[in-house]
């Protein structure tokens, strides 16, 4: 009696949950689609703020070089991460290098804020000193990567731990050289983890405001910096457009790493099945 | 370099066979390119900004030479009409407003945590992904979503005006409520993840147990659930009251201007307002915050974790 009145509540608390998270993302949705010219009460269904949106030559600048930003860090951080994550792994146990690790965590753990505050005094001051680096798309993509890659390397890095060391033995039984190694095997068994690195890294990349915000020069507005703009100004069915683009793109983004993060499953499935 | 080197022979571990032999240089070259981005991008221009608050403040507001202490007097309160309480309450607010929103998470995730562990096997990772998925979508967006609900005019503000809670004229938005509000729904996932880890090797006969003794829900809880769940909430903790101290997005939309964070204070003096040095200083008491909690709850993690090593 006691555990059935436990359960009844437990869902209750659930649904009402599933509620809080999904009400806001709807409310926006929702409103994108609504004909009113205000937030406040639903009239019917019209696709007049996405036609608006889509003549909006500042939205549509702004979402290209979000998605140019997103990918150019995305690759370089996939890259450079997933050389580090490998370095990580090489080198795990090693005491000299347990430096190694807060290096990775700094900026994980480091507030937007702070991040992009601090980017912010070092590209004016090296600006001014050598006249390089001036604020604009350049200094974001550097920004970008900073933050993205540890999360490439962290991904990369479970890979390589849960992997079997004895293949790395058989690499060197094979007489495997530094470049046959990674071309015939680590990359290829990495690829997944890599793919997964690269995706997170895009997701990260879209999702970013404030480093964006404090790292951008005159010009260069991504989707985010217009959407903070125009929601100073007021919410607008406008606005609620572009940020319901965005829900979707991003949803779509974390299905296709989740799909990535299936066939991981299904190539370690079919390993053991050769085996 | 040398020292790389001389670890790996000291302590024979795998790096040896690993591949790269004894070139070292080959090593660095896979570490250093990641290393050095980070490095050059992200710790000099941290400790620029550490060297930027004892800096005066400059006429077009960039910090400039001599140093002095003028930024953290200013941030102790002491302004050309002498001493002001302001900024003391601007930091007891970020700290009162992480505070009661860890502590709503918390209240809200355990529940959750726990029914995901009572459903099916095969459905739990789907269950978890709902909670998640949310986080996915831009923080400026999620902010908007209760812009969008919270309005003066809208229902829930209709109602509580009706309930009294609130003026009439107003809404729910802006308000130091909004901004619990949207700390809660930010960072709710963090908790949720980390006690259902938790939950999922709890020890059901400790429970049942307890039951036996005749303890009451409440001291059930406390003896046998808590003490099982503690290292998933103190990580939880961690992932939540950490970045909620660093809060930058929420309380600039959701809140008015009588519910300015740290991080909103922070990012004035690098904009309008213009004050780096000050906004340097501002910025050194959010870093010594998020270090000592980080040091204090990796050290309760670890303690409860037997001695452990913790990772994260």
């Amino acid at each position: 009696m006691k555990s059935r009145r436990l359960g009844v509540s437990l869902r209750i608390i659930w649904y009402l949950v599933l509620f809080f998270l999904y009400a806001p993302l709807f409310v926006v949705v929702l409103y994108s689609f609504n004909d009113a010219n205000t937030t406040t009460h639903i009239t019917h269904f019209s696709l007049r703020w996405y036609r608006r949106l889509f003549g909006n030559a500042q939205v549509l600048d702004a979402l290209k070089l979000s998605i140019w930003l997103g990918l150019g860090s995305s690759v370089i951080s996939a890259v450079l991460g997933t050389m580090l994550g490998y370095g990580m792994y090489i080198h795990r146990g090693a005491r000299r290098l347990a430096w190694l690790v807060w290096i990775v965590y700094l900026p994980v753990a480091t507030p937007d804020i702070l991040y992009g505050i601090s980017e912010l005094g070092f590209f004016t001051d090296v600006h001014a000193r050598f006249g390089i680096l001036r604020p604009g798309f350049l200094t974001m993509l550097i920004a970008h990567v900073s933050f993205q890659l540890p999360f490439v390397a962290l991904v990369v890095y479970s890979r390589l731990v849960g992997l079997d060391p004895e293949l790395f033995n058989a690499c060197r039984d094979l007489y495997a050289n530094g470049w046959q190694r990674a071309r015939f095997f680590i990359v290829p068994t990495l690829s997944p983890a890599i793919l997964a690195g690269f995706f997170l890294s895009f997701t990260l990349s879209i999702d970013d405001l404030v480093i964006s915000f404090f790292t951008t020069g005159p010009g260069n507005t991504t989707l985010p910096i217009y959407i903070w703009s125009a929601i100073r100004k007021g919410v607008t069915p406008e606005v609620n457009a572009a940020a319901a683009i965005l829900i979707g793109g991003v949803f779509a983004a974390a299905t296709v790493a989740m799909v990535v993060q299936y066939m991981k499953a299904l190539t370690r499935r079919q390993r053991n099945a050769l085996l | 370099m040398a020292e790389a080197v001389a670890s790996r022979q000291a302590t024979g571990y795998q790096g040896r066979f690993l591949g790269l032999g004894s070139d070292a240089w080959h090593i660095l070259g896979v570490i250093m390119p990641g290393v050095l981005w980070i490095v050059v991008f992200l710790v000099v221009p941290m400790l620029l900004l550490v060297g930027i608050a004892f800096m005066t403040n400059g006429p077009y507001g960039l910090p400039e030479q001599p140093f002095t202490l003028d930024a953290f007097r200013q941030l102790a309160g002491f302004g050309l009409l002498g001493w002001g309480p302001g900024n003391l309450l601007v930091i007891l607010r970020t700290l009162w407003q992480t505070a009661l929103a860890t502590l709503l998470v918390t209240l809200i995730s355990y529940p959750v945590a726990y029914y995901v562990t009572t459903r099916p096997p095969a459905l739990q990772p789907i269950l978890l992904l709902l909670v998640v998925a949310p986080s996915w979508s831009n923080q400026v967006i999620r902010a908007m979503g209760w812009m969008n609900l919270l309005a003066p005019g809208t229902p829930l503000s209709t109602l509580a005006a009706k309930l009294g809670l609130i003026a009439p004229e107003l809404g729910l938005f802006p308000s130091a409520f909004a901004v619990t509000l949207g700390l809660v729904y930010d960072f709710l996932p963090f908790m949720v993840l980390p006690l259902y880890a938790s939950f999922e090797r709890l020890d059901h006969a400790q429970v049942e147990a307890a039951y036996d003794l005749h303890a009451g829900p409440v001291r059930a809880f406390l003896h046998a659930v808590l003490p099982q769940t503690l290292p998933g909430l103190l990580a939880g903790i961690m992932l939540v009251g950490i970045p909620a101290f660093g809060m930058y997005v929420v309380p600039e939309l959701l809140g008015g201007g009588k519910s300015l964070m740290l991080g909103n204070l922070i990012a004035r003096q690098f904009q309008d307002a213009s004050n780096w040095p000050y906004g340097a200083a501002a910025s050194i008491v959010m870093i010594a915050v998020t270090l000592v909690g980080l040091v204090v709850l990796r050290r309760l993690s670890r303690r409860a974790a037997g001695g452990v090593e913790v990772v994260l």
